[in-house]
């Protein structure tokens, strides 16, 4: 009785430890570009304004390298493409067990470089994350999720959009306005 | 009523014209006081001795640069003769290994690629007046131009196309923009000239190649005011060297040269005042040989390493973009009116110019390294080229059993450019200037062809294609802060930074399968070993309760 409890007891550890270890893993994905970093980040925008009609808007961009240079650190380039659309937003936002969700928004596509100098692609696996909180923000997350693949389609027949530096919502982050989708 | 109606327009007219002089007159004084404040603040902040302003020498109208350098020899005199013999009066030099005669005015690049037959525009950063063709002369002292290092207002500039001298009447620059260039004003620049500054030699060497952050990438206009994440050396509110602290001058003769580089020094810091030919700008001419105090493993390097490899991480990281690829095969295309094309990139830079074909830009840029001793062979305008493989323009000699060579960091720039097939040598082609031969005025290969190779001494055979080059730039300027030196493990790394590099063991990045199989079976007979003995320690046990 001991061994099966035993072996029982070291399985579950077992499990907790594969979990701890490839948890992060599962929350993100990572994709090579073919592109620099700014082209990159200005072909994610392009797609997202390509899906206004699911109501997506470019909410900020940012660029958290520029913060770090200021504090006199070095580090790689990265910029992060913010975007929110109100069609998945809003029955989060009116429900008050799923507001929590709000610390999500915008949704945010990284695009950085990396020490080989390849352009690369970070975002979130939203359908997983979505089905951590039940069936309603499983289904909203699971549209966001196919929407994330169009957001990083680069097509290298397409020329090179310019990239959009302001801030649609103004402000800080640019949000709290309806250009920015959130 | 139609007399009253039309005074009532009379007087806003009058009044508008009023408001108009005004502001501008307000923002003229506004600027002429910040002109006066800067020029007071640098006086403030200047230890000369000398105060240019009193020089009765220079209180005339002067309407040329050469009557200014005409004023500066009545005190100094001999300085003229001492700029004549420098590499930033010839563009020349003989490197004394390779016996190869460099200099601007003999290389081909793969940027702007030859100076020849296009000396009126290329002559912008030439420290002289009047170098348009092969009659300047050289020798003439009021042909050299003070100002163009000494100036300390940051209003005297040089504008290409003519032939070094900056513009003595209003003029459109850039052409076709509707900006009108106002003249230098000669006169207060001169009696505002001091030392040497980042400003001053930024004017040209951030500019290399024909624009900011262009040739060098670790050279660009963010090392004006850099931050200290940039340069700790240059940080302007830390050490902020000028480019003078490291590159020591005499007689007019800069230090560190990129034609005939430091590549290893392990004589160590260079004392104040020793004379000993030593080139003072390397890192351990200040450094000294064990510089890492904390970590004094990291000093079991520097017979192989560069300072540089692990201290700059990455060039153009100032947030300027540098130019990585330059394809001239594309140019010539002009848009549906036969108009000259100019394509931006999502960063907003010129990515085609019809005048110059395809660019690429990066910043951040991860070096390449590449074994060197400081001698570096070029290929120059009549060497061999057959067109069947990429022709390097300069090769960085050395190698992993050569005690002078090190792992340098390098930025290589390839481009694809003319080459004459019939006389097997990369092109020299006329590029600027306001004549029908010029490639940038009629977009005509054959005759820019014609005239460049004719100017560099040769017939062209007729025949002309474009061949990929590849060129290296040392990197060197741009020193991050200690924390961010590359760690460990971005070398120490299958995938890490010295991959490419030949010859090298680095652990953690290069393995020997017969170690690795060898370990890898002791490992195994371990583990057997543990089973049989845990396995045998089991039955014996049993044997034993029965």
């Amino acid at each position: 009785m001991i061994k099966i409890f035993s072996g029982f007891f070291a399985g579950i550890v077992l499990v907790i430890v594969i979990a701890f270890k490839f948890a992060g893993g599962f929350m993100f994905s990572e994709y090579a570009s073919p592109f620099g970093v700014e082209e990159t980040a200005a072909r994610v925008q392009a797609n997202i304004q390509a899906l206004e009609k699911r109501g997506w808007k470019l909410s900020a961009l940012r660029n958290p390298a520029r913060a770090a240079q200021v504090s006199g650190i070095n580090v790689l380039p990265v910029l992060l493409v913010e975007a929110c659309s109100t069609d998945y937003s809003a029955p989060l936002l009116k429900e008050m067990e799923t507001r929590i969700l709000s610390i999500l928004m915008p949704c945010t596509i990284s695009v950085y470089k990396k020490d080989d100098g390849k352009t690369y692609i970070g975002t979130m696996n939203s359908g997983l994350m979505g089905k951590l909180f039940g069936s309603k923000v499983a289904s909203i997350m699971t549209e966001v999720a196919k929407d994330q693949q169009q957001f990083i389609v680069m097509d290298p027949s397409k020329p090179a959009p310019p990239l959009i530096r302001k801030r649609p919502g103004g402000g800080s982050g640019g949000a709290g306005t309806p250009e920015s989708g959130c | 009523m139609n007399t009253t109606r039309f005074s009532i327009r009379y007087l806003l007219l009058i009044a508008a014209v009023l408001m108009l002089s005004l502001s501008s007159y307000a923002a003229e004084q506004k600027e002429s006081v910040a002109t006066i404040k800067m020029t007071q603040a640098a006086k403030q902040a200047s230890k000369s001795t000398a105060d240019h302003t009193k020089f009765t020498e220079l209180q005339k109208d002067f309407e040329s640069g050469p009557e200014v350098t005409a004023a500066c020899l009545e005190c100094h005199t001999e300085a003229a003769k001492q700029v004549h013999s420098t590499k930033h009066w010839t563009w020349e030099f003989l490197n004394p290994a390779t016996k190869q005669r460099l200099g601007k005015r003999n290389v081909i690049n793969n940027f702007c690629t030859s100076v020849k037959s296009n000396q009126a525009f290329c002559s912008a950063c030439h420290v002289g007046y009047g170098w348009k063709d092969d009659t300047f002369d050289f020798a003439k002292e009021e042909n050299v131009d003070c100002l163009v290092c000494h100036d300390t207002t940051g209003k005297y500039k040089k504008i290409p196309g003519l032939s070094g001298h900056p513009n003595y009447k209003p003029m459109e620059w850039p052409p076709k923009s509707g900006k009108i260039r106002e003249p230098v004003d000669l006169k207060k620049v001169a009696q505002n000239v001091g030392k040497t500054s980042r400003d001053s030699c930024g004017s040209c060497h951030f500019y290399g190649g024909g624009g900011n952050a262009v040739k060098h990438g670790d050279l660009d206009s963010s090392l004006k005011q850099p931050l200290r994440y940039l340069d700790v050396h240059m940080e302007a509110k830390g050490l902020n060297f000028s480019c003078g602290k490291c590159h020591l001058s005499d007689s007019h003769e800069v230090t560190g040269s990129r034609y005939a580089p430091t590549a290893a020094d392990d004589k160590g810091a260079l004392l104040r005042g020793k004379e000993d030919g030593r080139n003072p700008t390397t890192c351990v001419a200040c450094h000294g040989n064990e510089p890492h105090k904390e970590y004094a493993k990291l000093n079991d390097h520097i017979d192989k390493v560069a300072c540089q490899t692990c201290h700059i991480p990455e060039f153009a990281r100032g947030n300027i973009p540098t130019k990585m690829t330059w394809d001239w095969s594309t140019a010539g295309r002009l848009d549906e009116n036969g108009k000259r094309l100019k394509i931006r990139n999502s960063g907003g830079m010129v990515a085609y110019d019809s005048k110059k074909g395809d660019f690429t830009y990066e910043s951040s840029v991860i070096p390449e390294y590449v074994w060197f001793n400081g001698n570096v062979r070029y290929t120059l305008f009549g060497d061999k080229v057959d067109g069947s493989e990429i022709v390097k323009i300069n090769q960085f000699m050395g190698g992993p059993d050569d005690p002078n060579s090190r792992i340098w960091p390098v930025k290589v720039f390839r481009g694809k450019q003319p080459w004459d097939v019939g006389n097997q040598t990369l092109a020299v082609f006329h590029t600027a200037g306001e004549d029908d031969n010029a490639y940038w005025k009629k977009y005509d290969w054959e005759k820019a062809m014609k005239v460049g190779m004719a100017a560099a001494g040769m017939e062209y055979s007729g025949k002309m294609d474009f061949v990929e080059t590849e060129m290296s730039w040392p990197i060197t300027h741009m020193v991050a802060p200690k924390a961010d030196a590359l760690s460990c493990a971005q070398c120490h790394n299958e995938n890490g930074r010295l991959r490419n590099v030949q010859g090298i063991y680095l652990p953690g990045a290069n393995n020997t399968p017969v170690m690795d199989k060898i370990g890898l079976g002791i490992a195994l007979l371990a583990l057997l070993g543990v089973l049989a003995h845990g396995g045998i320690r089991i039955l014996t046990s049993r044997k034993g309760a029965k």
